[in-house]
């Protein structure tokens, strides 16, 4: 590891000296070396292994208040030059109608629990037969059990910003991501389960009890009864309530919502949910799967509550969209590539800008044990995986997703049978105020690359089948 | 092309898995450019150049594969890389119990272009930004424009492909894509309007169309939008798809769950699997029904003449007047369904292993006028242009929005709607297609999702106008 930070140190060093002498006023770079490696399951087997090692540097400079970007995966000296000339060129034609400053350098906290030297240097063969043993503990599970499909992505990054304030800063981590499908048939009968989940260490990795809980969701669904249209008291499982958080967490980037989700727009100070939510981001938690000591421009995290019993206390900023506002960034730069045609592994992107993101999202636990939660739902809906969320109305909020698995009747605080697919179809907001209940422990949860921490929760909203 | 100074590194490669044992090994050799402009508010919120070169290894060892990337073009870096590829493929091989097949296929030389009359690089960064400005700007029409926004993509691909097989493909593409978009509102009544223009050729996209009428015709939609009237729910109702539309449709409906790997429930984890699966030579639509999908028509998202496996591009018949005809195959998949492969196979960089997508996916012609047929309609709606879809694991259950409709009253456009969506299950409606028109358009999509890790790709996608039965969701 030292030498890969050795060598990114250098390549930024480098750029930083290029940049002055060139009579940019500032300059900042964010070198990555981002390292996956892939595990694809499918029909049973080990479909495919891949990895990449991405390494590059991402470079920002400041001239007369003109702003420029430029990224480049080769670190020799001329390419570095190449890379400021490109900068440079960006910025022009792209002078600020605000004053911008890169951050200043700043008392850096410990987190703990994002690096694990094991699973950096699992190797491949190893990493194949722990993503195996999710397979081989769903067709254990039951006889029913007939297909399953699955990935285990393995990460390690380090990352370092260094800018012509002095900021100096790394950040170094690993983290897994691993699930599984499973599909059970019997007599004429077909039905899915799923469990997906991720973590920061091997010790976390726990391939049976993956396998075991997607063969259970789907044994479990293949007897089922069809819904009728309604309002339906629903308890969010962990993936779903992941999901409700995963938006919420977006209509709170000042970019995002300015450009795409408006939502929360003018909404700071107003009611978003009920008095039940608290979503708070918290970058410092011990193991979390989002946190990290500095954000993507080296400004120190910190802990910061987004939504108060329910009422928006406001957007999270990095030190663009801060100054725009004539704010103070608080630690939330994210460099999350999302442009098309363009890498954007798990973990560390350098290739775009960075964008103001909550980094470590979640909602606060509440005091209800699931148990309970159950227990005290008369009539409703308890569902364990949303699939193909979406916010179809940004601006309105209108929400859908298919439960396209794990869906059953809760009756006198029992389950007492699945459902077939159905579609929920409401509004963000709503189901953020018709929450009344909050679990009291949070679990990692998640899919296609978004995990965080979650409990689950109660609310309500308008579900339909569907053929 | 400095690529081409590389050549030998991408051969070495290959030689050196071969001599490893691999039984099958390519090398993508590839030199990304791109530029990213998004602008909103007047604001320059993304200005972004990004360069990457690499090579994409790709191995077949005991009937297992294993791929590794690397950036690091010297000699050294790509011997390890190769390393790599061929340990990890062999680690899978534990777990397979039937070893991958490769349908055979002719290794091909060629070198081919995209023709970009004006290379994005020749056009300064600089102008490009000036461009997005002005033409953010002429969005906002009224005060009753909100927001406006401006994305701008540009991508310069120079790939080398080569196998053990002796293929050995060389491919400049070129493409450019914009999307401008208004948003309205007046009191409680919010909404939007948006369009993309793309192509695969260079920065001549923007002589080609009048990006500032385009912007102003834009915000006054945006705007008339605030005026129409919300949809009401109809159940069963005559539907006629704009091009547009058609474009998302045919997308989420036919082309998704036209992939082989999909059909093979290979998708499974995440995307999904396909309710056709083992239905070809099945009847599941109406006569009026045709799909194919077709990398070869230049200027479109989606061209190419060979894929990432090195096999020669050609039109696939999908359905055929209802009949389901056939799938998108890689070399692995065709062998499974015993056809010849279809070139169906795409990465985004040389950092992916390539994945079975879309190039231009279509509904295919009819012989009607588009006056025609809304005169020919009694009752029932023309629904114009893409917003949101949502789809079933299965895609057969599906709801697409739409940024506006018209109401069709014997035979003549009437009240102008907002806030509408559709959705059926795909037999159904492909049952109901009933007409169709002559004129075909392909629609430019960039950001089709697809794998783990995510590949974020673009397509074109499109069709005639096309007449159905769908239901007409309002608002609720």
């Amino acid at each position: 590891m030292a030498s890969v930070l050795a060598k990114l140190r250098e390549a930024g060093e480098t750029v930083l000296k290029i940049a002055e002498k060139k009579g940019l006023e500032e300059a900042e770079a964010y070198l990555v070396s981002n390292k996956v490696l892939t595990i694809r399951l499918v029909n049973n087997a080990v479909f495919e292994s891949k990895g990449v090692h991405d390494i590059g540097v991402g470079l920002r400079v400041i001239k007369g208040n003109m702003l420029g970007f430029s990224s480049t995966a080769d670190l020799s000296k001329k390419s570095l030059q190449k890379l400021v000339d490109a900068a440079t060129s960006a910025s022009k034609a792209r002078k600020l109608p605000f004053k911008y400053s890169f951050p200043k350098p700043g008392k850096i906290p410990k987190v703990t629990g994002v690096y694990s030297k094991k699973l950096a240097e699992l190797q491949p063969e190893k990493a194949v037969e722990r993503a195996y043993e999710m397979v081989e503990a769903s067709m254990s599970y039951s006889k029913k059990v007939k297909d399953n499909a699955g990935v285990l992505n393995i990460v390690s990054y380090e990352t370092l910003v260094l800018n012509t304030h002095g900021v100096k800063a790394k950040n170094v981590g690993t983290f897994f991501e691993a699930s599984l499908n499973a599909t059970a048939k019997y007599r004429g009968k077909v039905s899915e389960g799923s469990e997906a989940t991720a973590g920061r260490s091997i010790k976390e990795l726990k391939p049976k009890e993956i396998g075991e809980k997607a063969a259970e969701m789907a044994v479990s669904g293949l007897k089922t009864q069809k819904l009728k249209e309604g309002i339906y008291t629903m308890l969010l499982d962990y993936e779903p309530t992941q999901e409700i958080t995963s938006y919420a967490a977006m209509l709170v980037s000042p970019m995002i919502a300015r450009l795409y989700y408006p939502l929360f727009l003018n909404k700071i100070g107003k009611k978003v949910a009920s008095s039940q939510v608290t979503l708070i981001d918290d970058p410092l938690m011990h193991n979390g799967v989002g946190s990290a000591p500095i954000d993507d421009e080296g400004t120190p995290s910190k802990k910061r509550v987004i939504i108060n019993r329910g009422v928006l206390k406001g957007f999270v900023y990095d030190s663009f969209y801060a100054a725009m506002e004539k704010k103070k960034t608080t630690g939330n730069a994210v460099r999350v590539s999302f442009a098309v045609g363009v890498s954007a592994f798990p973990g560390k992107n350098y290739n775009g800008e960075p964008i103001p993101l909550p980094r470590n999202p979640y909602i606060k636990p509440g005091k209800w044990k699931r148990e309970e939660i159950l227990e005290d739902t008369k009539r409703g809906l308890l569902v364990r995986r949303f699939h193909y969320t979406r916010l179809t109305n940004p601006t309105r909020g209108d929400f859908t997703s298919i439960l396209r698995m794990g869906l059953y009747i809760v009756k006198n605080g029992e389950v007492t049978g699945a459902v077939r697919k159905s579609r929920l179809l409401d509004n963000l907001l709503k189901i953020l105020q018709n929450v009344d209940a909050v679990s009291d422990k949070l679990v990692v949860a998640g899919s296609w690359g978004d995990y965080a921490h979650t409990p689950m929760i109660r609310t309500k909203a308008h579900v339909t089948p569907i053929d | 092309m400095e690529l081409v100074m590389e050549e030998d590194l991408a051969l070495y490669a290959v030689k050196l898995a071969s001599e490893l044992g691999a039984e099958y090994v390519d090398a993508r050799l590839e030199d990304h450019y791109n530029e990213i402009i998004v602008v909103a508010d007047g604001k320059v919120q993304q200005g972004v150049i990004n360069r990457k070169r690499g090579i994409g290894v790709r191995t077949l060892v005991n009937g297992a594969w294993g791929f590794q990337s690397t950036t690091d073009l010297t000699k050294r870096g790509v011997r390890q890389t190769v390393e790599i590829a061929f340990k990890i493929a062999k680690a899978s091989s534990r777990h397979v119990p039937k070893p991958v097949e490769l349908a055979p296929a002719k290794a091909y030389k060629a070198s081919y272009k995209t023709e970009a009359r004006i290379d994005l690089e020749d056009v300064a960064f600089e102008d490009k930004l000036k461009h997005l400005v002005t033409w953010e700007k002429k969005l906002y029409t009224s005060k009753r424009i909100v927001r406006g926004l401006a994305e701008y993509t540009g991508l310069k691909i120079n790939k080398m492909f080569v196998n053990n097989e002796g293929a050995n493909i060389k491919f400049s593409n070129s493409l450019v894509w914009l999307s401008l978009k208004a948003d309205s509102k007046k009191g409680a009544v919010a909404q939007s309007y948006e369009k993309t223009v793309g192509h695969s050729g260079g920065y001549e996209l923007f002589k080609k169309n009048n990006m500032e009428k385009m912007a102003v015709e834009i915000g006054h939609k945006a705007e008339a939008l605030l005026k129409a009237k919300a949809a009401k729910t109809e159940k069963d109702a005559t539907v006629i798809l704009d091009n547009d539309y058609a474009a998302l449709l045919v997308h989420e409906i036919v082309g998704h769950p036209s992939e082989a790997d999909r059909v093979l429930g290979r998708e499974a984890a995440w995307a999904g699997t396909t309710w056709w699966a083992g239905k070809i030579g099945e009847k599941i639509g109406s006569e009026q029904f045709t799909a194919y999908d077709d990398p070869t028509i230049p200027g479109t998202l989606g061209y190419y003449l060979y894929d990432d496996e090195g096999v020669k591009a050609r039109r696939k018949v999908l359905v055929k007047k209802g009949v389901l005809k056939g799938h998108m195959h890689s070399r692995e998949t065709a062998a499974v369904f015993g056809v010849k492969p279809n070139a169906g196979m795409r990465a985004i960089t040389f950092e992916y292993i390539p994945l079975i997508r879309m190039s231009n996916t279509f509904f295919g012609e009819g012989d009607w006028k588009k006056d025609e047929l809304i005169e020919e309609t009694k009752h029932g709606y023309l629904v114009s242009c893409m917003r949101h879809p949502s789809i079933d694991d299965k895609r057969y259950n599906w709801t697409i929005s739409a940024q506006e409709a018209y109401e069709i009253k014997n035979g003549e456009l009437t009240t102008h709607l907002r806030d509408v969506a559709l959705t059926s299950t795909a037999p159904k409606f492909f049952k109901s297609i009933d007409a169709a028109t002559k004129k075909v358009e392909i629609i430019p999509l960039p950001g089709c999702g697809k794998g783990d890790p995510m590949q974020s790709l673009y397509v074109g996608n499109g069709g005639p106008y096309i007449r159905g039965v769908a239901t007409v969701l309002g608002v609720r």
